[in-house]
């Protein structure tokens, strides 16, 4: 087809240029036996070609590209290993920023007395609890630090003093508990007390200081 | 390029590590039916935008649910918390701790007027960056025990306008608590035991 006002010369030779070069049909068959011979072509292609233009470029032809293949399995673990380290090293910046403690101080004169600083994340303090009832048989320490569920911190009995004792890491700030005796609710007498729950019922109250006060 | 590779996956770990570390997940209690959770939810989320703590409104249901309380009475327990975390905040300073609007709320609860915890913090000044939690847990204690919630803050604004220690304050308390139990007045015990400290903190060096 011939552009308008185009000259005849040029209608000829472009004329000729399309026009279909005839090829030998023992020269396309061969062609696609080659074709389909051939490896397909990946990414790691682009790459390595991009690989040896660096090598070009740097001047250092005699540095080879090393690749690291791994299954499933071995990568899955890889990823593993390197969210534990992560976590491992988050864990060690944060141990070591609470810093460490060795006097020992009371909360209170009696009730709930801090026993150590050991350091520990988030800058907890060891609190111990304690409560005089001779003739229980199971104790339990309920609270704001342990969702109130009285499975969760069960006293044991002192042999030297008779009494029942717990101790736990708390973090500083106010925190409100109530024992528990043999299924009974009960504050905690060498406690401060906290005003009414609006469940018809007193809580007692322990405060934790910042290690750093 | 392996070593930038591996450099990477260790950096990348160590952010979900430190970002895991910081998420708290709390809940409520699975015993809750769907249609308490859902209100519940909904009345901690508005306390979080308000930038009120939230962990004591979390441990008012738990608390609710151990006491066996029904479902309504949790949910009356928690929206009054909420206002008075709200109300211990406003009265407090939007600078507070949040065991100070914590305390504060429960000094509230115990008969406190708002600006009876105005009046404390004024006490306090910025002569210290000591929170005020010790001073309101030992006026909610003496509140419970039957002395007038003016009256103790009172006596305890006058012990933290002269920089008393938290242990003193504790002290303090349990002096009191001494002097009600053997038969003394609220009013007797808490001057006895105000001039008492005064005195000793006066003979410090």
């Amino acid at each position: 087809m011939s552009e308008p006002d185009s000259p005849r010369w040029l209608d000829e030779i472009t004329g000729e240029l399309r026009r279909e070069v005839p090829v030998r049909s023992a020269w396309r068959a061969r062609l696609l036996e080659e074709v389909a011979r051939a490896p397909k072509p990946s990414a790691r292609d682009d790459i390595d070609d991009r690989f040896s233009d660096w090598q070009e470029i740097s001047g250092h032809p005699e540095r080879r590209r090393r690749s690291i293949t791994l299954g499933p399995l071995a990568g899955l673990a890889a990823a593993t290993l390197f969210v534990a380290i992560g976590a491992g090293i988050t864990y060690t910046a944060m141990s070591s920023r609470a810093g460490s403690h060795q006097a020992q101080r009371a909360a209170t004169a009696t009730g709930p007395q801090l026993v150590s600083g050991a350091p520990s994340p988030v800058e907890r303090e060891v609190v111990r609890f304690e409560l005089s009832a001779p003739r229980a048989s199971r104790v339990a320490l309920v609270g704001s630090f342990n969702e109130w569920n009285p499975a969760a911190t069960p006293l044991s009995r002192d042999p030297a003093s008779g009494k029942w004792v717990v101790s736990l890491r708390l973090p500083p700030g106010r925190h409100v508990y109530a024992f528990v005796v043999d299924g009974d609710v009960t504050t905690d007498p060498a406690a401060p007390r906290a005003a009414d729950d609006d469940f018809g019922s007193t809580n007692s109250v322990v405060f934790v200081s910042s290690p750093r006060t | 390029m392996i070593v930038r590779r591996l450099a990477l996956a260790i950096a990348f770990a160590c952010g979900a590590g430190a970002a895991g570390a910081q998420v708290v997940d709390r809940t409520l209690p699975s015993q809750l039916s769907p249609s308490t959770r859902a209100t519940l939810e909904r009345l901690i989320d508005s306390a979080r935008v308000a930038g009120l703590p939230v962990d004591p409104l979390y441990s008012k249901v738990s608390e609710g649910v151990f006491r066996s309380a029904d479902e309504p009475r949790v949910v009356a327990a928690v929206q009054r918390l909420a206002r008075d975390l709200g109300d211990a905040r406003t009265a407090l300073g939007d600078s507070a701790a949040a065991e100070e609007i914590t305390a504060g709320a429960n000094a509230l609860r115990a008969g406190l007027h708002p600006a009876d915890l105005s009046r404390l913090r004024e006490a306090r000044g910025h002569k210290s960056g000591h929170p005020l939690t010790v001073a309101l847990v030992v006026i909610a204690d003496l509140a419970t025990r039957g002395v007038p919630p003016a009256m103790a803050a009172a006596s305890v604004n006058e012990l933290v306008t002269r920089n008393v220690s938290d242990g003193s304050l504790l002290s303090f308390r349990q002096n009191v608590e001494r002097d009600l139990v053997g038969g003394r007045s609220p009013a007797s015990a808490l001057d006895a035991r105000t001039r008492a400290m005064i005195d000793d903190e006066r003979r410090r060096p």
